[in-house]
Formats: structure tokens, sequence, C-alpha cells
């Protein structure tokens, strides 16, 4: 580190009398930090050393974002298809078997940022056990450990996009899991519609 | 013991009568006049569906049918005839019909369909086959198929004359040989595996089942095959070449013409096969998370 200039009426005659660098007296990051918003000031010491682990959250932001811009992408031509439209069935009580819970992950909520594409797979989800229990039921354990088999695929790439938030091919291939997802929903909602299916 | 023979056939004898009857209660038939090239659509719920064709310009139906089901409404109007089986809510147990149906072979045929098997041969047109459960075997000829189902298995037999081709299921397995032309097929824990004679665009996509294709290109055609978790197996060959690129995050890549893959990260995993056959004219493109991928020439 260099010596701070000589401040006592000591004239600087050229810019190598200049330090480099000058320390602050105190921790600046507090404050900072806190007027950012993100973390209240009083939680954090006078001391306090910048959190490094800020930027593993950023990642996963990083990635959700370059998701939802291709996922949405997608989606919207999806939407322009056939067999999507009038999903808006009520929630109906039925026999719950073995089907996965399609929570909304971490980078769900990236890929759901449209509000009609969140509207949809939420009427189809809500949907979903009664529209299975109208299946034939052989049809209905395969479909569950389908929707099982998606479920694992999204967490397995959402796992893998956090260590790799930049990764093209894992990108494609959760967008690709995401389409599968609601073109099954679609597939059983359709399915099991009396007089209609498939 | 003479007596107890006697009593024992007559038994079997009897309990064949029951078992027949129920298996068919009653059966339909019925001949209606169609056009040469018009529109066949049939559904059914429960039971199967074989549909064969035939040089006449009249669709025949006979069909079996039994738990209530007592007839099939059958209409031929403006080029199009429609075979539906009604249900029957009234004998609280559901019905099954088996139907047996020749159609002019030029027909354009749609058959839609719950648990119910379909078959169709020998039909020349665009055939449209939708089943949730039942699995599909179809013949192919030169004309455009459009086939899905949710978990029923689906047969297809081509005869190398080119057509698009557009299978989706959702745990069933597709199995398709001398095809040709495009292919799309799509499936989530289903396999598929397609050998095409001839190909000339081929798209295959599942999140964990396995996908197989072992064909020719013809010049300049691609092949696309994603999958997450499945694993992919390529063999082609093409009229001046391809060029490849696969990709993998974690699964192994392998081929079979001393190519090696590289590392796409330094520190991270991820590997990546690309290079050239013959003058490059063709693409196949593959990639997986974590299933293996095999590229070869096709023998």
């Amino acid at each position: 580190m260099t010596a701070p200039p000589d401040t006592n009426g000591g004239k600087v005659t050229s810019l190598r009398e200049l330090p480099q660098s000058i320390e602050p007296a105190r921790d600046l990051w507090p404050g900072i930090e806190a007027q950012l918003g993100e973390i209240p000031a009083e939680t954090l010491g006078a001391g306090t050393v910048p959190p490094r682990r800020r930027g593993q959250p950023l990642r996963w932001l990083a990635a959700a974002a370059m998701v939802a811009s291709v996922a949405l992408g997608v989606w919207i031509g999806r939407s322009l298809l056939p067999g999507t439209a009038g999903v808006g069935t009520p929630p109906v009580s039925a026999n719950r078997t073995a089907v996965p819970p399609l929570a909304p992950t971490a980078l769900d909520a990236a890929y759901v940022s449209d509000p009609r594409y969140a509207q949809q797979r939420a009427a189809l989800v809500q949907a979903l056990q009664a529209r299975l229990a109208a299946l034939p039921p052989p049809a209905r354990a395969k479909v569950s450990a389908s929707l099982a088999a998606i479920e694992k695929a999204k967490q397995d790439l959402e796992q893998a996009l956090g260590r790799d938030p930049g990764n093209a091919l894992l990108q494609e291939l959760l967008v690709n899991t995401y389409q599968d997802e609601m073109r099954v929903l679609t597939d059983v909602h359709e399915a099991s519609d009396p007089g209609r299916g498939i | 013991m003479r007596i107890t023979l006697r009593g024992a056939t007559a038994l079997l004898l009897f309990l064949a009568c029951v078992s027949g009857s129920a298996a068919a209660d009653t059966t339909f038939d019925r001949n209606v006049p169609a056009q040469p090239r018009g529109a066949v659509d049939i559904s059914n719920v429960s039971g199967d569906v074989r549909v064969s064709s035939w040089d006449r310009a009249e669709v025949s139906v006979h069909a079996e049918l039994s738990g209530g089901i007592e007839q099939l409404d059958v209409s031929s109007e403006g080029g199009r005839t429609v075979i539906r089986v009604p249900q029957s809510h009234s004998s609280g147990r559901g019905g099954e019909a088996h139907l047996q149906v020749k159609v002019p072979k030029d027909s354009e045929l749609t058959v839609s369909a719950v648990s119910a098997d379909l078959t169709t041969a020998g039909v020349l047109g665009v055939q449209r086959l939708n089943t949730v459960s039942g699995d599909v075997t179809a013949e192919l000829a030169g004309a455009d198929l459009e086939l899905q189902t949710v978990s029923g298995n689906v047969h297809l037999k081509g005869h190398g004359q080119p057509a698009r081709l557009h299978v989706r299921t959702v745990s069933g397995d597709l199995h398709l040989e001398h095809g040709a032309g495009d292919l799309e097929a799509s499936t989530v824990n289903g396999n598929l595996e397609a050998s095409l004679d001839t190909a000339r665009s081929v798209r295959a996509r599942t999140t964990s089942g396995d996908v197989r294709f072992e064909g020719t290109l013809a010049r300049g055609a691609s092949v696309d095959a994603t999958s997450v978790s499945g694993n992919v197996t390529v063999r082609t060959g093409a009229e001046g070449g391809y060029a490849y690129e696969v990709s993998s995050f974690s699964g192994d890549i392998g081929d079979c013409f001393n190519a090696a893959a590289e590392r796409t990260s330094k520190y991270g995993p991820g590997t990546r096969l690309e290079g050239t056959r013959g003058d490059g004219a063709g693409h196949v493109r593959v990639k997986t998370m974590s299933g293996d991928i095999q590229l070869c020439d096709h023998r």
C-alpha cells in the first residue's frame, strides 16, 4: 500500500508522488449496501466484509433471464397453436394418484413470468388430478410416470444450470422440457375431455 | 369316471358359450357408398379398430359389439363417411366394439380412440390416428401421417415411399421401419426407434426415452435429435456426406470413425464432437444433458 501524500502544505510536483490507492478510514460497504436496499444496515456490523456469496443468486438471475428470454419466444409461438386455448377448467377434486407436485422452482419463476403462460399452466395443473382420473388406469399410471420424468429432467437441468448458468445446451434442453410439460398437460387435458379425445 | 368326464365336457361347452356371448353380444354389418378419394372418420372408445382398403367405392363395416352397445352410427354424405360407436350408459359397464372397416384405398382416414387399439393397412391417403392408451399399428404409403397417443405404443411400417410423418406420444414407444421422407417424433419417456430408407429431415426429441435412428440421408438432409437423459444412437450415411455437431453436458460421446470428442469447458463438464463426413452436404445434430451419444456410419 502506498503512503498517503503529504497533506501538511506540501506541494505535489509529480503524479508519481500520488498514491496508487487509498484505503478508506472505515469499511464503507455496509452503508452502500444498506442504501441499495438489499440488506438493512443494522444487520451489518461496522467491519463486515462484503458477502461474496451474493454472486451465486446473481448467476441464477442471469441464467433465469437468459432462459426467460428464450422461453418467452418459444411460448409465444406455442400459444398461437391450437389446443391450448380454453384450458381454464376449474379445479375438481379427484382421487389422488402418484403424480409428482408440479411446483414452480427457481427458474420456473423466470419462465412463467408471462402472466398468460402462468395462468394456462396453473389451470392445467389444477385440473390435472381430475383429468388423470378420467383416463384408463394403465394410461394414468404411464402418464404419471411421464410427468415424473419431466419433473426430474427440470430439476436436473436447473441444478446443472446453477453450476453453469451460461450453458446454451442446458438452456435449450430446459426450454424443450418446459414445452414438453405444457404439451403433456395439454394432451392429458384433451385426452380426458369427454366426447373430444386427443 | 365317465360321468365326471361328461360333466366336465358339458361344463366346458357351457363356459365356452358364456364367454363367447360375453365377447360379442351382437354383430353389426353395413355397407355404404363412398367416394374413391373421400374422407372416412372412425371413432371408438374401447375394443379395437382394424382398417384395410379395397378397390370399391364403398365403405364396409363389420362390428362385434358387447357391453350394451347394440349398433353403430354410420353415415355417408358429401364425400365423408362417419362411423361412430355410441356409448352405452344404461348397461352400467363399459361397452366394447371390435370394428373391421374396409375403405376405398385412396381414402383420407381419421381414427380417434380412447383405449381401443388401431390397425391400418393398405390405406394410401393421409392418415390421422389418435388414441389415448390404445396401441397403433399402421402401414405407410406415400401420404402423410399424423399420429398422436398418450400411452399407446406405435408400430409403423413403410415401403420406402417419402411422406411426412408426425408422431407424438407421451409414454408410448415408437418403432418405425422402412420409412422415408420427413419424420418428426417426440415422446417424454417412450423410446424412439426409427429406420428410414431415405430421409429428408428427421427431428426426434425425448425427455428420458432413448432415441435410435438408422438410415440414409438424402443430399442436404438433416437429423436433429435431443434428449435430456435418454441415450441417442445415430447410424447414418448420406449422399454428399454430412457435417455433425454432437454435444452433451455430462453424457459420453462415442463414434465409429475415430474422432475424438473435446471438452467444452476447461473447468466444468461438457463435451462436443464436430466434424464432417464426405462433402458435408447434410447435417447431423445431437444434444443431450446426461444421455450417452453414439454416432456411426450406416452399414
